[in-house]
């Protein structure tokens, strides 16, 4: 791999895992959901840091080129992301309905009292 | 027993006045209550001015979710059977009594108002409809092995077990053959009593993807998922 490359794959790493830890502070995402994303930062980043043991997997996952592996690396992983998010939202909505289902309830119930 | 009808209405507001009258008109003796799901017309309003018992969701859920609605009312307040009844004038109030005979005798847990058995309705829905609700019923006999012929009916009469059920559990998506399905599976006894219904007197019907492949096998899945579920 070429120094450039290298250099531009860093810092595109590095955008991402400071704009994580940002978006952490702001309070935007909580910890638990973080954890995936760095975690992923942290596999992008040793890959690139060791890229012998870049070719060696490459070589011993059977890939023809390096940039194979890296695609179907992504792809797994933005995969595994959304399938997480989708669990993540049916998991929401099914408080959100609780929530609606029991506030309309107690709605209607002050509103007897009331009258 | 203490009888409660929970109809679910999203923009009802032509047919809701009506139904609660026939409902008045036919027997005192049962309560009803109203599960507006955050309708956009005026069916609110007219609850309000008529002063029928109603629920006002503070969001639309869905039909699922409003129904559920109303067994938790029901549980809340302690009732011994309840029905889902539509607001869309669709289902006949005469046929409440035989709904929940059954129950009242103790012989079932859940009864489906039906169309189909003994071919006593003139309303069948169309060609389309019932090759859909064939299919269905295919595939919960596939899964439970009982026969259950109107699977997408809405007119349905509960125990006071289902009723707690219900409450806790109640499908959100295709809850009609979903939640026939899970009964059938956590070994609760299912009946088929046959009724009459209307075509419904205005407002859309909450099937509105029918013709759509993508309904079938969405509710075909929804049964297999339901099906290998554990219940204890």
């Amino acid at each position: 791999m070429s120094i450039s490359l290298q250099l531009v794959s860093l810092l595109f790493i590095l955008v991402i895992l400071f704009f994580v830890i940002y978006i952490l502070r702001k309070g935007r995402i909580t910890v638990k959901y973080s954890l995936i994303w760095i975690f992923a930062v942290v596999v992008l980043l040793l890959l690139l840091l060791f890229p012998k043991l870049f070719i060696e997997l490459t070589k011993i996952l059977g890939f023809n080129v390096g940039s194979n592996m890296v695609f179907a690396g992504l792809i797994a992983m933005l995969m595994f992301i959304n399938l997480s998010l989708t669990v993540i939202i049916s998991g929401q909505s099914n408080k959100v309905r609780l929530l609606i289902q029991e506030v309309s309830l107690l709605k209607t119930k002050i509103e007897k009292q009331e009258k | 027993m203490k009888v409660l009808l929970i109809i679910p209405a999203y923009n009802e507001e032509k047919n809701i006045l009506k139904t609660c009258k026939k409902i008045e008109e036919h027997s005192k003796k049962y309560d009803y209550i109203i599960i507006n799901d955050g309708s956009k017309d005026k069916t609110g309003d007219i609850c309000k001015k008529n002063k029928l018992p109603c629920i006002n969701l503070i969001h639309n859920l869905g039909i699922g979710g409003a129904v559920q609605t109303g067994y938790k009312y029901a549980y809340e307040n302690d009732y011994d059977i309840a029905i889902q009844f539509d607001g869309d004038g669709q289902h006949d109030i005469r046929y409440v009594d035989t709904l929940i005979k059954p129950i009242e005798l103790g012989q079932t847990d859940f009864v489906i108002g039906s169309r189909f058995v003994k071919k006593l309705s003139k309303f069948k829905s169309t060609g389309v409809r019932r090759m859909g609700i064939n299919l269905i019923s295919f595939f919960i006999k596939i899964f439970t092995g009982r026969k259950i012929h109107d699977t997408t009916s809405g007119f349905r009469a509960v125990n006071k077990k289902i009723i707690k059920e219900f409450s806790m559990n109640y499908p959100t998506e295709y809850p009609e053959p979903v939640s026939t399905t899970t009964l059938l599976k956590m070994g609760y006894r299912v009946d088929e009593v046959p009724v009459e219904m209307n075509e419904r007197e205005a407002g859309v019907s909450s099937i509105r993807a029918w013709k759509n492949i993508y309904y079938m096998i969405n509710v075909i899945l929804s049964i297999c998922i339901v099906s290998i579920r554990r219940y204890k």
